[in-house]
């Protein structure tokens, strides 16, 4: 009897002990996480900071409206690289977006319809699924070897606008299906049902009702492209050349504004006008996440909305 | 016939006017294209001013063509008289084509005026500039924008009969599967084009020489002696530098992905996520920059000789950077997926929330984690600028600088990637083409760790 209770006070002074050391570790662990996300928080306020704070600086009409000088010296703006990656993303997003968006409906609307389709056909779906997986994990670099062998050399584009925005639109064609094929599968069944039982074609369909109800996902996946094209630099510092000019046609050189600042970076001493450069592409990506977020609250909205 | 009487009538005067002129013009275009089809064969190009460009081109083509868009453009006049539907599609997507063209002209030409010059353009003729860009642009697309508008308009009185209908819906479903194939041909086309390229540096050089050689020293460069393509200082400066990334990065990231999924309240996590997603987004040279003019004087600090503060060690901070939104993204996922039942299994015994996460959420959650790390891997060994700004790009093999074999992490080295993107510009020969089977080791092997990623991700939504 003493003995028993002498047994359960130990157990229980030992349960205490034990309960008390695991909330110990429970604080300590609580604390490495916190520290853990508390470092990756600020290493994006740091790295943000410090460009943004050393770039600001540079930034003015001048230097925004005047055209890099050339040389080693790093003098002059940034001028026509704005407008050649505008010319980039356009150019870009203008190849892409119908094969992306086209893949999309494909994929979603018509594939898999197992009573129209042929082994043939359905070999080739399973291939094109396979073939955007593998495409989504290819790296940049790669994508900068194939344009150049491709286009650049073996179809004579040379250095080109043309060449970097075809190269551009293979790195950009992965994200943009995979978004519209997100985007075409939250579109209720019954929209289809309802314009299918009017007497439309699954053409009329998909391009009046469809289409026009995922437009707001479709839209993400050209505005992540458009991120995407942005901030690359290995496909186009071997694919579109880097000459300082403004291109005249999509035949010409050009260097856009991430290239601008590896260039700043790697040939000039001109640190501060590469941190100006490098500013102005932060806020750009700044402002295209806002967007996204905006967009993907009001879809969320929208589809709740619905229900 | 008496139907199409009935159904012309129908059509009011407005309509069967504008129609009827805008075919009679198309048709008269197709004429006056015949006549100069006609014309160019029977007269010598030396005597057209304009043809003069086309000398040594094959005249007999031209004419051909020529002919053949006279006919095109007879068929579509004849349809529109008949108020065929693909008539009016084809002739609104011309116009349509036309004033994206003449808007892309003048959008070249007001920030060519703008833009090209060294020095700043004053804001009024900025101003003046884009008025009159605009005016022109106006000019041009008046016309067939009102046009367009107009076929829109009438829309109701233009037919097609159902065996169109359906021919249209037949064709486009076709056209709809090849773009849905353009992502496996480029697939197809990167390895033709790069495996081809790399046949030159196979034969003269052996893949066995490129793998285990030490030595890299492109002849077109040094020239004097014989030139060695070896890649192993390559594919270890590739591995030390990933590896480096993954041992900094992959806890950072798995407890931040903690942090997120299972301890923070919800206002904290909806400011670190979108801190972590502006992360990925930021431009790879932009990390690049930041270890060139940041950490490349801290590193330096340390007392090691011949430390030059570039090398695997900034290499590897910077790509821990780069690969902290991957990794937590997917690590969250993956803990989330795991079944409420588990946690709360385990809090039922009386397990605290701590010993929950650590012997029972990131176990389940295990295969997710791997994965992800495995794609951080890939995207490490993908990453071409910020790399060449920070690692050093020596060609050596990379050994510790002094006794302690850790300082080997303070040695310059260069990546695969790198070693593309440094020397294809002026490359040549074998040594471009050694260059391109670079490119190729470098896609096999990402190829690897994504299937590997991607068949971890399938075991686990197979588990569940």
């Amino acid at each position: 009897m003493i003995i028993d209770q002498a047994q359960s006070s130990i157990t229980k002074a030992k349960n205490k002990r034990n309960l008390k050391r695991q909330n110990t570790f429970q604080t300590l662990g609580y604390i490495l996480v916190w520290i853990c996300g508390i470092t990756a928080v600020a290493v994006v306020f740091w790295i943000i900071g410090y460009v943004l704070s050393q770039g600001l600086q540079v930034i003015n009409l001048e230097f925004l409206t005047t055209r890099p000088a050339g040389g080693v010296s790093g003098e002059g703006g940034m001028s026509t690289t704005i407008v050649t990656t505008l010319y980039l993303v356009v150019l870009t997003i203008v190849i892409a977006t119908p094969l992306g968006v086209g893949a999309a409906v494909y994929l979603v609307e018509y594939a898999g319809d197992a009573s129209r389709e042929s082994k043939v056909v359905a070999f080739l779906v399973k291939a094109a699924r396979i073939g955007v997986e593998i495409l989504a994990g290819v790296p940049s670099i790669i994508f900068g070897l194939f344009g150049f062998a491709l286009f650049v050399s073996y179809m004579k584009l040379g250095f080109s606008l043309l060449s970097a925005s075809l190269s551009g639109a293979a790195l950009i064609l992965p994200t943009i299906i995979r978004t519209s094929e997100e985007a075409l599968l939250t579109v209720p069944r019954s929209y289809r049902e309802g314009s299918l039982s009017l007497g439309a074609t699954k053409w009329h369909t998909i391009f009046n009702v469809v289409l026009p109800t995922a437009i707001p996902g479709i839209v993400t996946g050209i505005v992540l492209g458009i991120g995407r094209i942005i901030a690359e630099t290995a496909i186009f510092w071997v694919t579109l050349g880097g000459s300082y000019f403004l291109p005249k046609s999509i035949m010409n050189s050009g260097r856009s504004m991430a290239l601008h600042v590896y260039m700043l970076a790697s040939e000039t001493r001109a640190f501060d006008k590469a941190m100006g450069t490098a500013s102005i592409l932060i806020i750009i990506i700044i402002l295209l996440n806002l967007a996204i977020n905006i967009i993907s609250r009001r879809l969320t909205a929208r589809v709740s909305g619905k229900r | 016939m008496a139907n199409q009487e009935r159904t012309n009538n129908q059509i009011p005067l407005y309509v069967r006017l504008s129609t009827k002129t805008l075919s009679i013009i198309l048709g008269i275009l197709a004429a006056a294209v015949l006549v100069s089809a006609f014309l160019l064969l029977f007269s010598s190009a030396e005597s057209i001013p304009i043809l003069q460009s086309l000398q040594g081109q094959n005249k007999i083509l031209f004419v051909i063509a020529f002919t053949l868009i006279a006919a095109v453009l007879g068929l579509i006049s004849r349809g529109f008289w008949n108020y065929k539907n693909w008539a009016k599609t084809i002739i609104i997507a011309g116009l349509l084509i036309f004033i994206i063209y003449s808007f892309i002209n003048v959008i070249f030409a007001i920030f060519t005026a703008i833009f090209a010059g060294e020095s700043v353009v004053p804001m009024m003729s900025i101003l003046r500039v884009v008025g009159q860009g605009l005016l022109f642009f106006l000019s041009y697309a008046l016309l067939p924008g009102g046009l367009i508008y107009l076929l829109i308009k009438v829309d109701q009185y233009f037919k097609e009969t159902q065996r169109q209908r359906e021919f249209v819906d037949n064709a486009i479903r076709y056209v709809l599967l090849g773009t849905a194939l353009s992502c496996i041909v480029i697939v197809f086309l990167i390895f033709l084009f790069t495996m081809e390229e790399s046949l030159l540096a196979v034969e003269e050089i052996g893949i066995g020489d490129m793998l285990i050689g030490t030595i890299w020293r492109p002849g077109s460069i040094i020239g004097t002696e014989d030139a060695q393509y070896g890649l192993l200082p390559m594919i270890l400066g590739s591995i030390l530098a990933t590896f480096g990334a993954i041992i900094l990065g992959v806890p950072l990231s798995v407890g931040t992905a903690v942090l997120l999924a299972e301890v923070a309240p919800p206002i904290v996590r909806e400011t670190i996520r979108p801190a972590i997603e502006l992360l990925a987004g930021i431009p790879s040279v932009v990390y690049g920059l930041f270890g060139l003019v940041v950490l490349a004087p801290l590193i330096r600090n340390i007392d090691v000789p011949r430390n030059t503060g570039f090398g695997l060690l900034n290499a590897s901070i910077v790509l821990a950077v780069m690969i902290i939104p991957t990794i937590t993204n997917i690590t969250e996922d993956a803990i989330r997926a795991v079944p409420r039942e588990y946690k709360e299994g385990s809090l039922a015994l009386g397990g605290t929330h701590w010993q929950t996460i650590i012997k029972v959420i990131l176990p389940a959650a295990r295969s997710g984690i791997v994965a992800a790390v495995i794609l951080g891997v890939g995207r490490a060994l993908g990453e071409t600028m910020a790399m060449i700004m920070v690692i050093g790009n020596s060609i050596a093999m990379p050994e510790s600088l002094s006794n302690n074999p850790l300082t080997i992490f303070l040695n310059t080295a260069r990546t695969l990637t790198g070693n593309i993107a440094v020397e294809i510009n002026y490359a040549a020969g074998a040594h471009r083409s050694a260059l391109f089977f670079t490119g190729v080791l470098l896609f096999i092997m990402i190829m690897l760790v994504n299937s590997t990623a991607r068949f971890f991700m399938k075991s686990k939504q197979v588990k569940q």
